[in-house]
C-alpha cells in the first residue's frame, strides 16, 4: 500500500508547492513521516531483525527450554538436508512458477477488464461492481466454491462442464489432487479472485489519460489499436509498472489459497506448497520458530533481488502532462 | 477432535502478516531475554500454589457452538451462586486461534482454568502452560473419569486435564442403500468388516449410488488438518502399529504394517466421493460415511430411521476408533489452585456434564453420566459409540486385539507429529508412494524430537 500512496503522491504534488514548504521541511518532514516509519519499524523492520536473530537459534514455540545458539545450522539444513531442502527448493520453484504465470497474465487481464469497464455504457457501475466482487469475498468462502468447481468426480462443476462440451469423451480429472494441474488450478482461482484489484488501479490510470490525446490521435487517423499502443499504454505506463510490481509482491506472498485448500480438502501439497506455506507451517504448526525464521530470511533475500532486478529493468518515468 | 471441527462449524484458518509479525515480536522478546522460567532442562518444579480458595478465577473457554457457549455460561453462573466467595472471569477465545493463543502467551497472561485440545495436552504440559491437577480436584472427580479420556489426559503418569466429553469415530450407513446392495452393517467392533471385505462391500455399493462412489471420508475437513490424524490414525492402530514407539517414529509410523494398511486405505479412493461440502451422505449420494459422533444430529435429521452405525474396517488387529477432544485444565501458573479445583469439580459433576453433553451431543466422559445419557446410554441410538469408548486401549502404546478407542499420540512433540502425518496422508491419498511418504514423515518427527532433546 505504501507503494501506491507514494506513486500517487508523486503524480499529484505539483513542484511549486514542494519548494514553498522547503523552509519547514526540517521539522515537518520527519513529523509527517513518523507514523508510517514507526509502523514500518514495529511491524516490518523489528520483526525482521528478530527473524535474523532467531534463525541462529534452536527456538521452539511453547518450550521452557532456553533458545540454544546453533550458528548457521538452520541455513545449512535448508540447502543440504535432503528432506528439508527438497521441500524448500520445491516451494521456491512453485513460487516462481506462480509468479511467472500470474504477473503477466493477471496484469494483461486486468488491463483488458479496465478497458472494458472504462467504456461509456449504461449500467457500467453494475459491471464494475460485478468484477470487483470476488475481491471482497472472504478467501475461505472462495476456497469452498472453487473446491466444488475443481471436485474430482464427474459431478464436479468443471468436470461436468467439460464432459458436457465434449459429449462425455473426456473423463473426470482430479484438478487439485494431480501434480500436473494443482498449481494451475490455484493460479486460475487466484487470478479470478484478485484481478479486479489491479483492474481498479488501472482504471484509475486510464481515466487520468487526457481525452484530447485521443481526439488528436483520431484526427491523425489513428485506429483503435494504434491509439491503444501509442496513447493508452504510454499514458498508463507508470500505473502498469506499479501494478506489475505489486502483483509480483502479492504472488510471492501466495499462502492463503494453498493453506485453505489443504485444510479443507485434498490438494497436492508438493506441487502447490510455497515459501510462505513452508515458513508458516514450520514456524506455527510445527512450532519450529528457528527454522521458520531462517526460511523467511532466505526468502526475503530472494524477493529483494527479484524486486531490484524488476526495478532496474522497468523504470518509472515522470508522467506525461 | 480438532478445535474447529468439533466445537463449531469448521473455520478455515486465516493468518495475517500483522499477526505473524506480532507473534514474531513476542518470540523476539522471548529469545532476547529468555522466558522467566527458562532453564536448560525444564524442571517439574511447581509454578502453582493453592491460594485461599476464594477470590477471582480467570477462565479461558473455547468459543464453540452457541448452544455450548450458552451452556457454559449458565454452568459458570450456577457455580458462582453456589460458591459466593469465588468470582469467575470468563473469556471466550475463537476456536481457530485458541491453540496459538495458548502457545504464544506468556505465563503471566495464563488463566487459572482453561480448556485445552486433547492431543495438545502433553505439549502444553511440557511448556508448563498447564499443571498436574490431582492435588486440586477431588479423588471422586478423577475416579469418575472414563479410561478413554484418562489416557488422553495423562502425561508421564500425571493427570493434566479432566473431561466433560469425549468423541469417537464410526462408519455411518444409509440403510436404504445398504439394503439395495444386500449389505448389512456390522453391529459391533468385533464383527467389523476386514479391509478386504470392505473393498468387496464398496464394489457392491458402487452399483447403487448415483455416481458409483459410495464411500465418504469427509475430505472437506482437510486431510492435512488435525482431522487427518484424528480420522485416519485408527487405520494404523487397527493394523497393529502405533505411530510413535519408544519415542521414535521410525520403525513405527513407517513400518511395513503401516505402509500396507495405508496402501489399502488409499486403494479406496476410487470408491470415494470427494464430498466437497460435506453433505454427500445426508443427500443420499454416499452409502457409507467415515465420520465422528458430532455429525450425528445432521445425519439423523437427514436420514431418520435409515441411519445405521457400525465400526470402521478392521485392518488385522481389531477395529479401532480415535477418541479424545477438548478437556479442562489447571493453568500452569495459577496462584488460586484450590478455587480452580472447586470449579473443575463442579464442571465434572453429573448435572453439569449432562447439561453440557445434551447441548452439544457429545459422549459424556464421566462414568456416571455416560451410562444414563439419552443418546449414548444402553439401548440408545449411539450406544455403539459408547461401547467403543468403554473398550479403551486407551493409548497407542497399549494396543490390543480387543480394545477399540485410542488417543492420539501422547507426546510433547505432538505438533510435529500431526503436521507431518497430515502432509504424508494428503500425499498418499493423492497417489504418492506410501512408503516414501511415511518415511519422510517419520524422519521429520524424529529430527524434531532429536532437536528438542526428546522433549526431556
Amino acid at each position: 500500500m505504501t507503494l501506491l500512496i507514494r506513486s500517487q503522491a508523486r503524480r499529484t504534488a505539483p513542484p511549486t508547492q514542494r519548494r514553498k514548504r522547503l523552509s519547514s521541511h526540517a521539522i515537518m518532514g520527519p513529523v509527517m513521516a513518523a507514523p508510517a516509519l514507526i509502523l514500518l519499524a514495529v511491524f516490518l523492520a523489528i520483526p525482521f531483525l528478530g527473524a535474523i536473530a532467531m534463525s541462529f537459534y534452536r527456538l521452539q514455540l511453547n518450550s521452557t527450554r532456553a533458545p540454544r545458539f546453533i550458528g548457521l545450522e538452520q541455513y545449512s539444513r535448508l540447502f543440504t538436508d535432503p528432506d528439508i531442502s527438497a521441500a524448500f527448493l520445491h516451494s521456491l520453484g512453485n513460487n516462481f512458477t506462480f509468479a511467472a504465470v500470474v504477473v503477466p497474465v493477471q496484469t494483461a487481464l486486468a488491463l483488458g477488464l479496465a478497458l472494458l469497464v472504462n467504456g461509456k455504457l449504461r449500467g457500467m457501475a453494475v459491471f464494475r461492481t460485478m468484477f470487483f466482487m470476488p475481491l471482497v469475498f472472504p478467501l475461505a468462502l472462495v476456497a469452498v466454491v472453487w473446491r466444488l468447481i475443481f471436485a474430482r468426480d464427474d459431478h464436479g462443476l468443471l468436470n461436468s462442464a467439460i464432459s458436457l462440451f465434449t459429449g462425455g469423451s473426456v473423463g473426470p480429472h482430479d484438478w487439485l489432487g494431480s501434480s500436473a494441474t494443482a498449481m494451475g488450478a490455484i493460479i486460475v482461482m487466484s487470478i479470478w479472485q484478485s484481478v479486479s484489484f489491479q483492474m481498479i488501479i488501472l482504471l484509475g490510470g486510464l481515466q487520468a489519460v487526457p481525452h484530447d490525446l485521443y481526439e488528436a490521435a483520431s484526427l491523425d487517423r489513428a485506429g483503435r489499436w494504434s491509439q491503444f499502443l501509442h496513447v493508452t499504454v504510454p499514458g498508463i505506463r507508470n500505473t502498469l509498472i506499479f501494478v506489475a510490481l505489486l502483483t509480483t509482491v502479492f504472488s510471492f506472498r501466495l499462502f492463503d489459497q494453498v493453506y485453505l485448500l489443504g485444510q479443507s480438502g485434498s490438494v497436492d501439497i508438493e506441487s502447490t506448497q510455497t515459501m510462505m506455506y513452508q515458513v508458516i507451517t514450520t514456524g506455527y504448526d510445527q512450532n519450529n520458530i528457528g527454522q521458520g525464521a531462517a526460511m523467511a530470511v532466505v526468502f526475503l533475500v530472494i524477493v529483494t533481488i527479484v524486486a531490484v532486478i524488476q526495478r532496474r529493468l522497468v523504470r518509472q518515468e515522470g508522467s506525461i502532462r | 477432535m480438532t478445535l474447529s471441527t468439533l466445537r463449531s462449524t469448521p473455520h478455515p484458518r486465516r493468518r495475517s502478516i500483522a499477526a505473524g509479525g506480532l507473534a514474531a515480536l513476542v518470540s523476539v522478546a522471548l529469545a532476547a531475554c529468555g522466558a522467566p522460567s527458562a532453564s536448560d532442562s525444564p524442571s517439574a518444579a511447581s509454578n502453582i500454589s493453592a491460594g485461599s480458595g476464594t477470590g477471582t478465577l480467570k477462565v479461558w473457554a473455547l468459543d464453540g457452538q452457541s448452544a455450548e457457549n450458552t451452556a457454559i455460561q449458565k454452568i459458570v453462573s450456577d457455580f458462582e451462586s453456589t460458591h459466593p466467595d469465588i468470582k469467575v472471569k470468563m473469556q471466550f477465545l475463537p476456536a481457530d486461534s485458541f491453540a496459538k493463543a495458548l502457545q504464544t502467551s506468556s505465563p503471566a497472561d495464563l488463566p487459572d482454568v482453561l480448556e485445552v485440545d486433547g492431543p495438545q495436552i502433553a505439549n502444553l504440559a511440557y511448556g508448563q502452560k498447564i499443571a498436574p491437577l490431582s492435588d486440586y480436584v477431588s479423588a471422586a472427580t478423577v475416579q469418575n473419569q472414563t479410561d478413554a479420556v484418562k489416557g488422553q489426559n495423562t502425561v508421564d503418569g500425571k493427570l493434566y486435564a479432566v473431561s466433560m466429553m469425549n468423541s469417537g469415530l464410526a462408519m455411518w450407513g444409509n440403510k436404504k442403500l445398504l439394503d439395495k446392495a444386500g449389505v448389512t452393517m456390522p453391529k459391533s467392533a468385533s464383527e467389523a468388516w476386514t479391509a478386504d471385505e470392505f473393498t468387496e462391500v464398496l464394489k457392491k455399493l458402487s452399483a447403487v449410488v448415483p455416481n458409483g462412489k459410495p464411500l465418504g471420508i469427509a475430505e472437506n475437513n482437510g486431510l492435512s488438518s488435525e482431522y487427518g490424524i484424528y480420522g485416519f490414525s485408527p487405520v494404523l492402530w487397527s493394523a497393529g502399529t502405533p505411530m510413535i514407539a519408544n519415542g521414535k517414529a521410525s520403525g513405527a509410523l513407517d513400518s511395513d504394517t503401516a505402509v500396507n494398511a495405508l496402501k489399502k486405505f488409499a486403494s479406496w479412493k476410487q470408491f470415494t466421493n470427494p464430498d466437497g461440502d460435506g453433505t454427500a451422505f445426508q443427500s443420499g449420494q454416499v452409502a457409507l460415511n467415515w465420520m465422528g459422533n458430532w455429525m450425528y444430529p445432521a445425519y439423523a435429521k437427514a436420514l431418520g430411521n435409515d441411519l445405521v452405525v457400525g465400526p470402521l474396517p478392521n485392518f488385522g488387529k481389531g477395529a479401532k476408533t480415535g477418541s479424545g477432544t477438548i478437556a479442562w485444565s489447571l493453568g500452569g501458573h495459577t496462584k488460586n489452585g484450590a478455587a480452580a479445583g472447586k470449579l473443575l469439580d463442579f464442571l465434572m459433576s453429573d448435572p453439569v456434564v449432562s447439561t453440557y453433553t445434551a447441548a452439544n451431543g457429545a459422549p459424556p466422559a464421566t462414568k456416571t453420566t455416560a451410562a444414563s445419557s439419552p443418546l449414548y446410554g444402553a439401548g440408545k441410538p449411539l450406544a455403539f459409540l459408547r461401547d467403543q469408548l468403554d473398550a479403551a486401549c486407551p493409548t497407542e502404546d497399549r494396543l490390543s486385539q480387543q480394545c477399540v478407542a485410542v488417543s492420539r499420540p501422547v507426546t510433547a512433540g505432538y505438533p510435529v507429529v500431526t503436521s507431518s502425518f497430515g502432509k504424508a496422508l494428503t500425499a498418499i491419498w493423492g497417489g504418492a508412494d506410501v512408503a516414501a511418504s511415511l518415511q519422510a514423515a517419520a524422519r521429520a518427527i524424529d529430527r524434531d524430537f532429536a532437536d528438542n532433546n526428546n522433549y526431556k
